[in-house]
C-alpha cells in the first residue's frame, strides 16, 4: 500500500531543463502522485533565469504562483510588471498572459493549476518534458518508455500525440512521427499548426509534402 | 469581470481566528479561486499551526489529498503519529485522506500554505470556510451575522449538512425557531448522524419540546406526516 504521507524540501526535487535549458522544472506532483491538482516548483540558480515560462494557459487552468525562496519580476497581463519577493502570491486566471524571472540567485517559484469545474487531469507537457530531458542526455530508451507512457495515459490527447511526433521525427522515424502528428492535427488542428511551424523538432520533416499537408503550409 | 491577475503577501493577508485556536490566512476566497482550495495557516512557535484532523469527515470537503508547504519559518508536523521536523522550503504531501495531521510552529513567524483537492472530482470549496468565520461571529455574540455567513455558503454548495446545521443552531440563538426547525429537519435528512449532535447541543435549547425537533431527533417521522 502507498505510504499516508512524502516529505521532500525543495532542494530534494529532481531539476529537469526544459525550453532548450531555459527553465528548470522541479516535478512535485509526478514524485508525489498527486492526482487532485496540478503543482510544481521553478528554480533559477542565477538571476535572470527565467523561472515562469511565458505562455497564457488558454485551455482553462486556473494558476496560483508563490514565491518560496529569492525574488522574481512577474510580467502579467498588458506587460504590468510586478516585483515578488519570498513570500508573494500570484493568481492568474486562464488566458492571460504571464512570465517571470529570477532577481535573486536561488529563486524558486511554486505553481499550483487546475481547472474549475472539471476533475484533474495531469497535462501532457509533464511526460513530454521528462522524456525529452532523458533524449537530450542522450537517453533515447527511457526518453521513449515515458513518451509512450504519456500515449498510453491518453491516447486522445492532441498533446501526447504532438510530443510522440516530435520524439519519432528527432529520433529518426519519419513515418512514425508523421502518424502521430496526424493523429494530434485530428485532435485540435488550430493549436498544432501554431506549434508545428516554428518546433524545430521537426526539422528532419519540415520539407517533406505530407508535413506541410499536415500543418496547412 | 473578474480580474485576471491578483497579487499579495503572506504577510498582508486577512487573518481569521479558526478551529482549535489556528490562524487563517484564506487565499482561495481571496483571489476567488474555483479550481483547487488554497490557504495559508501561522503561527508563532508553540503554536498550533495546521489544527489536527483528518480530511474523511463531512465538516471538511472529505477524501482531499493535501500539499502542505513550509513557506516562513520551522513547523513540526504529525502524521499518523510520526513527528517530522519541516523547515521552510519543505513540502508535506499526505495522501491518504484519514491520516491524522497537525503542525506546531517551531518559530516565530511561521507560515504553511495548504493545497487541496479530491482526485477524479471537480473541486468544491470545504464547507469549513463559511463555518470558520462564522463561529467567530458566534463567539463575538453576532448569531445573525454568523448566519449570513453560513447563507452565504449554502449559496455556493446548497443543502450541504453542516451548514445547515451550523445556520439552524445560529438561528435558534437568534431566536428565529422555524428556519432553525426547517434547515435542521433538512440537516438531519441528508446527513442523520447529525441527529447525536442535535441531541446535546446546548444551541438548540429553545426548541426542545417541539414535537417537530424531538422527533427529527429521535429519528422518526415528522408529526402529521404518514410516510406514505
Amino acid at each position: 500500500m502507498d505510504r499516508p504521507y512524502e516529505v521532500a524540501t525543495i532542494d530534494d526535487l529532481d531539476k529537469v531543463p526544459v525550453l532548450q535549458g531555459a527553465l528548470t522544472w522541479r516535478p512535485v506532483r509526478r514524485r508525489f502522485g498527486i492526482e487532485a491538482f496540478g503543482v510544481n516548483v521553478f528554480s533559477a540558480e542565477r538571476a535572470g533565469e527565467l523561472v515562469i515560462e511565458d505562455h497564457y494557459e488558454r485551455e482553462g487552468p486556473e494558476e496560483l504562483y508563490v514565491v518560496l525562496r529569492g525574488r522574481a519580476a512577474f510580467t502579467l497581463g498588458d506587460g504590468e510588471e510586478v516585483d515578488a519577493p519570498a513570500g508573494t502570491l500570484v493568481f492568474v486566471r486562464p488566458g492571460t498572459h504571464r512570465v517571470a524571472t529570477a532577481r535573486e540567485p536561488g529563486t524558486a517559484v511554486l505553481g499550483v493549476g487546475a481547472k474549475p469545474g472539471e476533475p484533474f487531469e495531469p497535462s501532457g507537457w509533464e511526460w513530454g518534458a521528462i522524456a525529452f530531458a532523458h533524449l537530450n542526455r542522450g537517453d533515447e530508451e527511457e526518453g521513449r518508455r515515458v513518451i509512450e507512457d504519456g500515449v498510453a495515459r491518453d491516447p486522445d490527447s492532441w498533446a501526447a500525440q504532438y510530443n510522440l511526433a516530435c520524439f519519432e521525427a528527432r529520433t529518426g522515424h519519419p513515418e512514425e512521427a508523421l502518424e502521430a502528428l496526424g493523429r494530434a492535427v485530428e485532435g485540435d488542428p488550430e493549436s498544432v499548426r501554431r506549434f508545428a511551424t516554428g518546433d524545430e523538432d521537426f526539422a528532419s520533416i519540415r520539407d517533406d509534402s505530407r508535413f506541410r499537408e499536415l500543418i496547412g503550409g | 469581470m473578474a480580474e485576471r491577475f491578483q497579487t499579495a503577501h503572506v504577510d498582508d493577508l486577512e487573518r481569521v481566528p479558526s478551529f482549535q485556536g489556528v490562524t487563517w490566512l484564506p487565499i482561495r476566497r481571496r483571489f476567488g479561486i474555483q479550481a483547487f482550495g488554497a490557504n495559508a495557516f501561522a503561527g508563532d512557535a508553540g503554536k498550533l499551526v495546521i489544527e489536527e484532523h483528518d480530511e474523511s469527515g463531512t465538516g471538511g470537503s472529505g477524501a482531499q489529498e493535501e500539499l502542505y508547504v513550509v513557506v516562513t519559518g520551522r513547523a513540526t508536523f504529525t502524521i499518523a503519529g510520526d513527528a517530522i521536523d519541516a523547515p521552510a522550503g519543505t513540502l508535506v504531501f499526505v495522501r491518504d485522506p484519514e491520516a491524522k495531521r497537525k503542525a506546531l510552529a517551531a518559530e516565530n513567524g511561521t507560515v504553511i500554505l495548504a493545497l487541496g483537492g479530491t482526485r477524479g472530482e471537480a473541486y468544491e470549496p470545504s464547507a469549513w470556510e463559511w463555518i470558520a468565520p462564522a463561529i467567530e461571529r458566534q463567539d463575538a455574540g453576532d448569531y445573525e451575522g454568523a448566519a449570513a455567513v453560513v447563507r452565504e455558503g449554502l449559496a455556493r454548495l446548497p443543502d450541504h449538512p453542516s451548514l445547515l446545521y451550523n445556520l439552524a443552531c445560529f438561528e435558534a440563538r437568534s431566536g428565529e425557531g422555524e428556519a432553525a426547525i426547517e434547515h435542521l429537519l433538512r440537516g438531519l435528512e441528508i446527513d442523520p448522524k447529525m441527529r447525536a449532535w442535535a441531541a446535546k447541543d446546548e444551541d438548540f435549547d429553545s426548541l426542545r419540546g417541539d414535537p417537530r425537533f424531538e422527533s427529527a431527533v429521535a429519528g422518526e417521522p415528522e408529526p402529521g406526516r404518514t410516510g406514505a
